[in-house]
């Protein structure tokens, strides 16, 4: 059964909100004149998409599967990921390899990207450490839905970088750096 | 009958019972792996180890210790856990842990006792001694010798089941394979039991394997229909797609086991060949237009040629509730119809008969639908079918589940055929009516197996496409002959059966319970031995 909790008692004054409407107001047209004023030290500006934004180091990406030293994938298709998986749109099939030793493998393994909703549930669960959301790729896009389906093919060994850190494409096109923005010692603020 | 105390429950048993089962009578569960209710007793992998309060000394297995007066066991104790856990660690020394590709995963003994017994942390500094993996050695088999902890079942299966004596322990102590003897492979049909008796993965199902996961599935009970014997079946499936078939449990009828026919015969209710859609003279329609024609020309039959025109086949492979809801309905509307019963198996039936569980006849239902026709009174034989048909007065003919043009061979076609079944066939070749009967594990109704005892079913999955249970075509066509007043629904049915069949008297659907009930009368049809099939040893 949900609670009633009593909040504070208030005064007729403050039942009409007027003064912590206004107080609400102020505090955001402070700090917006704060910026404007000091624009180059409080924003930085990318150029997306020319130049991408490189994520924190824990941020939860795409995902990935890794590979062992002779190619293949490390999962050996123990659905402990697709069990976990409070999205459900993890689906593996899997397979029989006569001539590897691990004998099972994922003859198809998708991820629904549209469903995923990024908990990384499937990285703890995943015996094998043969998937990662390690690769910082947030652009999760595409035209169609199928796009959407991450396979097997497309996870393989995925890596970020299929567009340049800010700091090499300002190196290449200084014009495009932010004002302010020395290109020899750049000091865009961490995480960026 | 001994008495004896369990935790301090007191409990008693019939003569003769070990402790782990008079522990299960009381409520309490004995770990164990290699005793087998249906296997004779080894006492090597120690997991049932319990204390000995009173009548004898301990600690001691309780696989091997029968119940006598005075005596009492304690589960309970410090002691019994300290040894359980020793006890998995033991078996768990070098075992390689691939629970990850392991088909075993989820259904595993060692995984569940060391969830409840182990806990604990290896403490093997050595490398682990490895055994050969993934040795294909039968049809049915895929044995992986590492994950063996030795329980011998397998071992006690073949000796003294199949009495084929494949398997084996070589070696000793840590060395200790299973395996088979060098260049021999399993060569009997009973191949899928030792997966299922195999406490670990070191036995797997080839043909299940690495199709699912054990936890996705469900158990459904249902009884095999590939053979007379009627064996007690699981049927697992996730969300309708049956995987596999595994036995369950009935002491009567097939113990713990089942042959890999019946196994492997879940594929044929999604084959190609299942009759899913109701086909008439002018291609697919509906059940009930095809119905509707067929009750239309079953009554110009009889109002033209008399009722003697029109004929029923029952059927061997279809449930006791189908042929008699067939049999009611037709002769409600053509009183005068004639009816008749060819035994005889189909030619989809497997080819493979013993004394262990395989019954010549392969369909489930003949004593069933035998002790009907008794009933009944004027059933005629394949001979007499035969006869009508060849003097060409039978010219409408109803033929239920039976490939029975395939059974009788050459014989005058009637005019027109009207086929209920499951399967395509010769006779649904020749049909000009075709309707979608279900399959014995999507319908409500009951077998009596070769023993006479009637087992029930239930639908364990959804029946496929069109399909209906025999009981449901059958009233459709009664409504479409104008009689609405017979008893419909399965328990319906088996109560107006049970009210007019000797045999039957006094049974009902619901109360077939879990062993099945035998029908009144001496079981007529005792096995004959059939030729030893197996190869020399
Ligand atoms: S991140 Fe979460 S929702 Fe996405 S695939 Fe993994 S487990 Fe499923
Ligand atoms: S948990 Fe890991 S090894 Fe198992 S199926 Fe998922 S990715 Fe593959
Ligand atoms: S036998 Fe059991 S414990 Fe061993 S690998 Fe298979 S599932 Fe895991
Ligand atoms: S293979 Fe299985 S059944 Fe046979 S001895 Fe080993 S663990 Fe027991
Ligand atoms: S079950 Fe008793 S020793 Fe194995």
């Amino acid at each position: 059964m949900t609670q009633q909790v009593p909040g504070p008692e208030m005064t007729t004054g403050q039942k009409f909100y007027v003064r912590e409407v206004l107080q609400g107001l102020w505090i955001t047209l402070k700090h917006t004149v704060r910026n404007v004023l000091n624009a180059d030290e409080n924003f930085t500006i990318i150029d997306y998409p020319d130049v991408k934004k490189v994520m924190p180091e824990r941020y939860k990406g795409a995902h990935r599967l890794t590979t062992r030293p002779d190619g293949k994938v490390k999962c050996v298709a123990c659905m402990m990921c697709a069990q976990i998986c409070p999205a459900k749109c993890i689906t593996i099939e899997a397979g029989e390899d006569p001539d590897d030793p691990v004998e099972k493998y994922p003859v198809q393994f998708q991820i629904d990207m549209l469903r995923c909703i990024y908990c990384g549930f499937c990285v703890e669960a995943c015996p094998k450490d043969a998937i990662r959301m390690d690769t910082g790729i947030y652009e999760i896009n595409g035209f169609t839905r199928q796009d959407l389906i991450h396979d097997k093919a497309y996870m393989k060994d995925l890596k970020a970088g299929k567009k340049p850190l800010a700091e090499d494409w300002y190196r290449e096109h200084p014009e495009d750096a932010p004002p302010g923005y020395d290109v020899k010692a750049p000091k865009l603020r961490e995480g960026y | 009958m001994p008495t004896v105390k369990v935790n301090g429950i007191e409990v008693e048993v019939a003569p003769g019972t070990n402790m782990i089962e008079a522990a299960r009578q009381a409520g309490v569960d004995i770990p164990h792996y290699c005793y087998h209710p249906h296997l004779p007793v080894a006492g090597n992998c120690r997991m049932c180890l319990v204390d000995v309060e009173a009548g004898g000394r301990g600690p001691d297995i309780a696989c091997n210790m029968q119940a006598r007066d005075g005596l009492a066991i304690r589960t309970d104790t410090d002691n019994v856990k300290r040894m359980r856990r020793s006890v998995m660690e033991f078996l768990l020394v070098n075992h390689p842990l691939d629970c990850p590709i392991c088909d075993q995963a989820g259904e595993c003994r060692l995984q569940d006792y060391y969830m409840e017994h182990g806990q604990h942390h290896s403490r093997l500094a050595d490398e682990k001694i490895t055994r050969t993996k993934r040795q294909d050695i039968g049809d049915l088999i895929i044995l992986d010798a590492d994950r063996c902890i030795a329980c011998s079942r397998c071992v006690r299966f073949s000796d003294e089941v199949t009495k084929t004596g494949e398997l084996r322990l070589f070696n000793r102590t840590d060395h200790t394979e299973i395996g088979v003897f060098p260049g021999t492979r399993l060569s009997h049909h009973y191949q899928g039991c030792l997966a299922d008796i195999c406490p670990v993965g070191a036995l797997t199902n080839k043909d299940f394997r690495f199709q699912k996961r054990s936890w996705y599935l469900r158990a459904e009970p249902s009884v095999c229909d590939r053979c007379a014997t009627g064996c007690n079946i699981d049927v697992d499936h996730d969300h309708g797609e049956v995987f596999r078939y595994r036995p369950r449990r009935n002491d009567a009828v097939n113990k713990s086991w089942m042959c890999d026919f019946g196994r492997l015969s879940y594929k044929r209710l999604a084959a190609e060949d299942r009759i899913l859609t109701a086909r008439g003279p002018e291609g697919a329609e509906g059940v009930d237009a095809v119905l509707a024609g067929l009750a239309a020309a079953v009554d110009a039959a009889a109002r033209d040629h008399g009722d003697g025109s029109v004929g029923l086949v029952l059927g061997t492979r279809a449930t006791n509730e189908a042929n008699w809801a067939m049999l009611r309905a037709l002769r409600a509307a053509v009183p005068g119809a004639r009816v008749f019963l060819v035994e005889g198996n189909d030619p989809d039936a497997f080819d493979y008969t013993d004394d262990l569980l395989v019954h010549a006849d392969k369909n489930p239902n003949t004593a069933g639908v035998r002790l009907i026709a008794e009933a009944d009174g004027a059933v005629g034989d394949a001979e007499a079918l035969r006869a009508a048909l060849a003097d060409g007065g039978l010219r409408l003919l109803l033929v239920l589940a039976d490939d029975v043009l395939a059974r009788l061979g050459e014989v005058r076609r009637p005019e027109a055929l009207a086929f209920f079944g499951t399967w395509a066939n010769a006779t649904s070749e020749a049909a000009r009516w075709v309707l979608p009967l279900a399959a014995a594990q999507e319908v409500e109704g009951s077998f009596t197996n070769f023993q006479g005892r009637v087992q029930r079913l239930q639908p364990a999955i959804p029946a496929a496409g069109d399909s209906r249970p025999g009981q449901v075509l059958a009233a459709g066509l009664a409504r479409a002959l104008g009689e609405d007043a017979l008893p419909a629904g399965a328990a319906g049915v088996f109560h107006d059966l049970a009210a007019n069949v000797p045999a039957f008297f006094g049974l009902s659907l619901a109360g077939l319970g879990a062993e099945g009930a035998l029908v009144h009368r001496e079981p007529p049809t005792e096995q004959v031995a059939p030729p030893d099939t197996r190869p020399a040893p």
